[in-house]
């Protein structure tokens, strides 16, 4: 109990140093190594997760950048569709209106035309009547007076 | 009552087991040799739990090395701080080394913190540790200096505390586990069925692996004293 010498002290100090040296190899170590290696593999695992986050909000920027590029080409192409359809309208409308115009202008020259060769004929055919009335009339009724002719006349006139 | 004194007696003194005959002979203690049971099984069990270590799907063996490990070491660095963390291995080392001393009387062992010259080694080493760190941390001219604040008077008593730290430090260990185990003899004569049970659980379990914390904490006290 109480027996101080100094071989068990030096013997104790030198175990104790003993112990520690082995446990420092066999036990703190390792685990705390095999700790210290888990932790550098979940930073790294967070890096990366972290590295990837990065580069898909890049990556989503970009595609908004490009949607919205998109929409407003698209608003664009849109418009000037839109615009040109329109003029091609204009000019549409426009000579077909100006189509109708010359067809109904023709018409209206074509008609008159025609018209008038109608009464052309007519004159004519009215002209050739009255020659041939009159030569019918004076052929058949050469003894009658000149008043009975004008009567003939009047009336194979009136019925022709 | 004669008869229980020779036990006792029996059982405090600590025998010499043998002799390595060298240097004119080499008396090796009881608690030397039991110090050497511990320390085999220590390191036994180190090496069987740290077998085959892997960074994922750990074995349970692992979870309880690395629970183990983080645990002490966890006490440990909250005793000492950031500033002392290369002091942590040892401290933790003494930690597990007291604790198993205290309690392996449970096995039929005779503790080795029951004799005086190991906790008289362990709180030399503490000392040693002490100063040494308070020279390694702040140089001699720093160490020196600490005698005599907050004023030149107070010298010898500074001084007169490296004596005394280490004294109380053995001290109390010793005193705790002999009285431990001097109150459990007595309780087993008493009563020997039923009753020692709860007093062992106190005296062996509770108040070893106590004085193993203190004794750890106040080194590690003076530590960070010897640091600052």
């Amino acid at each position: 109990m109480l027996q101080l010498e100094f071989w068990n002290i030096a013997l104790t100090v030198i175990n104790l140093l003993i112990l520690f040296v082995l446990m420092r190899i066999f036990l703190f170590k390792p685990v705390q190594k095999i700790i210290a290696k888990r932790q550098e593999e979940a930073d790294k695992q967070f890096n990366e997760v972290k590295e990837k986050q990065n580069e898909a909000d890049v990556l989503k920027s970009k595609y908004e950048e490009a949607l919205s590029e998109t929409e407003t080409e698209k608003k664009k192409v849109l418009q000037e569709a839109r615009k040109s359809a329109d003029e091609e309208y204009q000019r549409i409308v426009k000579s077909a209106r100006k189509e109708a115009e010359k067809i109904k202008i023709d018409a209206e020259a074509d008609a008159n035309s025609q018209k008038a060769q109608i009464l052309k004929n007519a004159e004519k055919e009215i002209a050739d009547m009255v020659i041939d009335a009159t030569a019918k009339v004076v052929a058949s009724e050469k003894a009658t007076s000149n008043s009975a002719i004008y009567d003939r006349f009047l009336n194979k006139a009136g019925d022709e | 009552m004669d008869n229980l004194a020779d036990t006792l007696i029996e059982e405090l003194n600590c025998e010499t087991v043998f002799t390595i005959p060298i240097f004119g002979g080499i008396p090796v203690s009881e608690a030397v040799v039991v110090t050497w049971i511990i320390m085999g099984v220590l390191v036994l069990a180190s090496i069987i739990l740290t077998r085959n270590l892997k960074v994922r799907n750990i074995s349970k063996r692992q979870a309880v090395a690395e629970t183990i490990v983080t645990k002490l070491t966890g006490i440990v660095e909250g005793m000492v701080g950031e500033e002392g963390k290369s002091y942590v291995g040892y401290l933790t080392t003494v930690l597990v080394f007291i604790g198993f001393s205290n309690i392996i009387g449970l096995f039929g062992f005779k503790s080795p913190t029951k004799d005086m010259r190991v906790t008289i080694a362990l709180a030399l080493m503490s000392i040693i540790l002490v100063e040494a760190a308070g020279i390694y941390h702040k140089g001699i001219k720093g160490w020196l200096h600490k005698f005599i604040e907050p004023i030149a008077i107070v010298a010898p008593i500074n001084i007169l505390e490296v004596v005394t730290k280490p004294l109380s430090l053995c001290m109390r260990l010793f005193g705790n586990v002999i009285g431990a185990f001097v109150i459990m003899e007595l309780i087993k004569t008493i009563m020997p069925v039923g009753l020692p049970v709860v007093f062992s659980l106190y005296f062996d379990l509770f108040d070893g692996l106590l004085q193993a914390y203190v004794f750890v904490f106040l080194t590690s006290l003076y530590l960070g004293e010897a640091m600052e």
